[in-house]
């Protein structure tokens, strides 16, 4: 037998580093469990205040204008007009769904680069008296379809005579 | 010093690798150089999102190779209620760790990708609600898996929540389907594949090695967890502890 098969069962003897215990580490796991248990419910409490109805379409959200009042809420839309800065530094524009439109006026933070005519947005705002919608907040939702830049560009380009 | 003399060792294995587990590492690294290469250097810029389409070829097979290790769990817990199999026990619960790692990363890219294109990094859309949801039910099964009771009696808890966990899946899946989503909608499916030729294969080459990885990831982890299961059968680490709990009551000062 050589000393490879020996086990060293010395006692520990320094007290900064305590082995844990059985009964610690199981109360650590049941703590463990308890928060998890609460992120879920705080999940499960968004779930069904904000993201069964993440948004209105435009359409439905015009038809709802009088029962939504100023409550503030989410409408979808496809930009159909070129975003323009008015005076006051808002951003004024014009979102479609469905032969329905709205009138955006945009006063929150700059949308991303990808904000532009005929990309679907999700706006964040509420109805205003005037009949258009004041958006705090805009999301670009860009489609499930995806194309390679300059891709084919030059048997595409129609300015080019490629038979000459 | 106290020492005991032990017997000598089992044929115990020093390592988890095998020739199966070195295959599978050279197919992880070949598929990665490719994948890295073709994704972040070769395949062009998307004309919408730009650079940011190769977050793409990460996010996505990471998300379904979570979905991978999910089903595998649900098949491993219904092994266990069926028969008690410990190897479907152990199994169901690395596939859990490994999609929850997966899943925390599909979380962290999405909201990386987020900010360049819809311009926030979360919102409580559908989708991202149903997947911080699941990311959280499978960290709870992970949990459970470690509550301090009877080993069989906790494999058959633990496979019960392992079942009812799954629902996150198709729900997850299909979120934005069922809700008004900001989350796109399915890019690639058995019947339609909304991507064009070079940008596919990045997809394809992340999707392989995705795969690969996952299955080197499990191999690996299944053979620790089983290593462990063996020393926890053995029942030389409670001996231990106990052992040197007492020694530590024993010494001035000590809890008595």
């Amino acid at each position: 037998m050589t000393d490879d098969h020996a086990l060293d069962l010395s006692p520990r003897t320094d007290g900064d580093a305590p082995a844990p215990t059985p009964g610690s580490r199981s109360r650590l796991t049941w703590l463990a469990l308890g928060g998890i248990g609460l992120a879920i419910a705080f999940v499960l409490w968004q779930a069904l205040t904000s993201a069964t109805v993440f948004f209105y379409n435009v359409d439905e959200a015009v038809a709802r204008q009088a029962e939504l009042g100023d409550d503030t809420f989410r409408m979808q839309g496809t930009v159909v007009t070129e975003a323009v800065i008015a005076e006051d530094g808002s951003l004024e524009f014009e979102i479609g769904f469905d032969g329905e439109r709205a009138s955006i006026v945009h006063v929150g933070d700059e949308p991303s680069d990808l904000f532009e005519v005929g990309i679907a947005v999700v706006v964040q705002g509420r109805w205003e008296d005037t009949g258009s919608f004041r958006s705090e907040q805009i999301l670009v939702k860009h489609s499930e379809s995806y194309e390679a830049e300059n891709q084919d560009r030059l048997t595409t380009d129609p300015s080019v005579d490629y038979d000459s | 010093m106290t020492t005991v003399e032990m017997p000598p060792a089992r044929s115990v294995p020093e390592h988890t690798g095998s020739r199966l587990t070195r295959a599978l590492g050279g197919a992880v690294l070949v598929t990665w150089t490719l994948w890295l290469l073709w994704g972040l250097v070769l395949s062009p810029a998307d004309v919408v999102q730009h650079e940011s389409v190769r977050l793409f070829y990460l996010h996505v097979p990471m998300a379904i190779m979570s979905s991978v290790t999910f089903s595998i769990t649900l098949i491993g817990s219904i092994m266990v209620l069926r028969n008690g199999s410990v190897f479907w026990d152990l199994m169901a619960g690395v596939a859990a760790e490994i999609g929850v790692m997966f899943l925390g990363l599909v979380i962290a890219t999405g909201a990386v990708w987020g900010k360049p294109t819809w311009g926030t990094y979360w919102e409580w859309d559908p989708r991202l609600t149903t997947a911080a949801l699941m990311f959280l039910v499978y960290l709870g099964y992970l949990v459970i898996r470690r509550l301090d009771m009877d080993p069989v009696v906790r494999a058959r808890r633990a496979a019960v929540f392992g079942i009812v966990a799954f629902i996150n899946v198709p729900l997850t899946r299909f979120s934005v389907q069922i809700w008004n989503s900001l989350h796109q909608e399915t890019t690639i499916s058995l019947t339609d594949t909304q991507m064009d030729g070079a940008q596919l294969t990045s997809y394809a080459l992340g999707m392989l090695a995705m795969a690969t990885f996952l299955a080197w990831l499990l191999v690996h982890r299944f053979r620790v967890a089983w290593l462990e299961h063996a020393m926890d059968e053995s029942g030389l680490e409670k001996l231990i502890r106990d052992r040197r709990a007492e020694g530590a009551a024993n010494e001035p000062g000590g809890v008595r």
